[in-house]
């Protein structure tokens, strides 16, 4: 599974509260910290973990250089950052080879959702097409538009990073 | 002739008591004899129980609400009406469903004097500088909380407000999100080419008001009145689990509490 499942703001809120304890903490301690259940945790840990933005290593969360890196950017800077790496994960690789080869940049919601069901079999097409998007826009790596059910690879990003 | 540097003032708040029902009978007194006033540069955050009127008061600085007693000056001019120079964040975000991104901020310049290019060219400034960049054409139930909060903000800050004011702008968020949102306002708030001069923010949580402001404004349970004035200088960025902080956390909240 190559694909961040959690909000943005909550990976990035993860790796902000890392910082905050010098780069390393128990995941316990954050759960009791943030008085937030371990499920409500996992998925900011699995997304930043894919991302390399932190490490797991028996129960320590730990910030990566990657992540602390990102951390010291300004928000064009993140989305620059992360633009390289969401577009590194393999399965979002394949989908915009998908959108590049077969449609011209652009490609319906429903022609995605058939790939997504014929390349990953076991996930619940629309919730990962959920998650493609909200990344692929965060990142400006794709665009879509609800109004026409077209997704579209955006030009590469223009913005200055400090 | 020496003087001291005093930054200006920009709201004011003069024996301000705030009540809701005829005045002859019983009135539900909300916030009384308030005295307070907002200078240049300035964070500062009101908090207080639950239903002490830390509302009101917002909405009472704006002119959206008139005091039944005591005034409300502007650049020492008493507030007549809504005040234009002051925008507004709300806890629910208040976005329209059927507007995408980039409308819902345009709403913000509504009645402004601009030409639609201009007014194009400023939503996608602002829509570019609050990381909302890629969402200009998502609709709100596209949006997680944290989006939506910031589609708020953008809204608010696209008319260039002398004045910033949140109403519990994190309240509905989750506590990761909310930790990123509150780090991404704080480097809004200290970026010198964003127009708002002061932030104004109401909150119930204690350690987010004293880890963002200047200034804490601590109110009495209903009616409201000021318990206290607490100044907190620490440098930014602050470190939410140091013990100065914990130790203002600890002060404020036996005050409310």
């Amino acid at each position: 599974m190559t694909i961040p499942r959690a909000q943005i703001g909550t990976v990035m809120g993860l790796l902000e509260v890392l910082h905050d304890f010098k780069g390393k903490v128990d995941l316990a301690k954050i759960s009791e910290e943030l008085r937030l259940e371990l499920d409500d945790i996992l998925p900011a840990v699995e997304a930043a973990k894919l991302l390399k933005l932190i490490q797991v290593s028996s129960g320590d969360l730990i910030l990566t250089n990657e992540g602390t890196a990102l951390l010291s950017k300004n928000i064009s800077g993140r989305k620059k950052e992360l633009n390289k790496m969401v577009s590194n994960l393999g399965e979002i690789k394949g989908i915009i080879d998908f959108i590049k080869k077969e449609h011209g940049n652009e490609v319906a919601k429903e022609d995605l959702l058939s790939f997504i069901r014929q390349e990953m079999p076991d996930v619940d097409a629309e919730q990962t097409f959920s998650w493609i998007v909200d990344w692929g826009r965060y990142s400006l790596l794709l665009r879509y538009d609800s109004n026409n059910q077209k997704i579209k690879l955006a030009k590469s990003p223009t913005t200055k990073s400090t | 002739m020496t003087e001291q540097f005093e930054p200006s003032k920009l709201v004011e708040l003069h024996n301000v008591t705030k009540a809701y029902g005829p005045l002859t009978q019983r009135p539900q007194v909300v916030l009384e004899h308030i005295n307070l006033t907002i200078r240049q540069h300035e964070f500062v955050s009101i908090v207080g129980p639950s239903g002490c009127g830390k509302s009101t008061m917002l909405r009472v600085m704006t002119g959206l609400t008139k005091p039944e007693d005591g005034e409300v000056y502007y650049h020492g001019k008493k507030i007549e009406q809504v005040c234009e120079a002051m925008s507004m964040v709300f806890q629910t975000f208040a976005l329209f469903p059927w507007l995408n991104v980039q409308e819902n901020v345009e709403i913000g310049l509504e009645g402004k004097p601009f030409s639609k290019e201009e007014k194009k060219k400023r939503v996608l400034d602002m829509v570019r500088v609050i990381g909302l960049e890629g969402y200009e054409e998502a609709y709100p139930r596209e949006l997680s909380g944290g989006m939506k909060q910031r589609v708020g903000i953008a809204r608010a800050l696209v008319s260039e407000p002398e004045i910033l004011l949140m109403d519990e702008p994190f309240s509905a968020l989750d506590p990761l999100t909310s930790t990123h949102l509150r780090e991404e306002v704080l480097h809004l708030w200290e970026n010198p080419d964003l127009p708002p001069e002061a932030v104004v923010m109401v909150t119930h949580n204690v350690e987010e008001a004293v880890y963002m402001s200047d200034r804490i404004i601590v109110l009495t349970a209903r009616p409201g009145t000021i318990a206290k004035e607490v100044k907190i200088d620490l440098p930014r960025p602050r470190d939410p689990r140091s013990p100065e902080i914990y130790k203002i956390v600890d002060d404020i909240t036996g005050l409310i509490a």
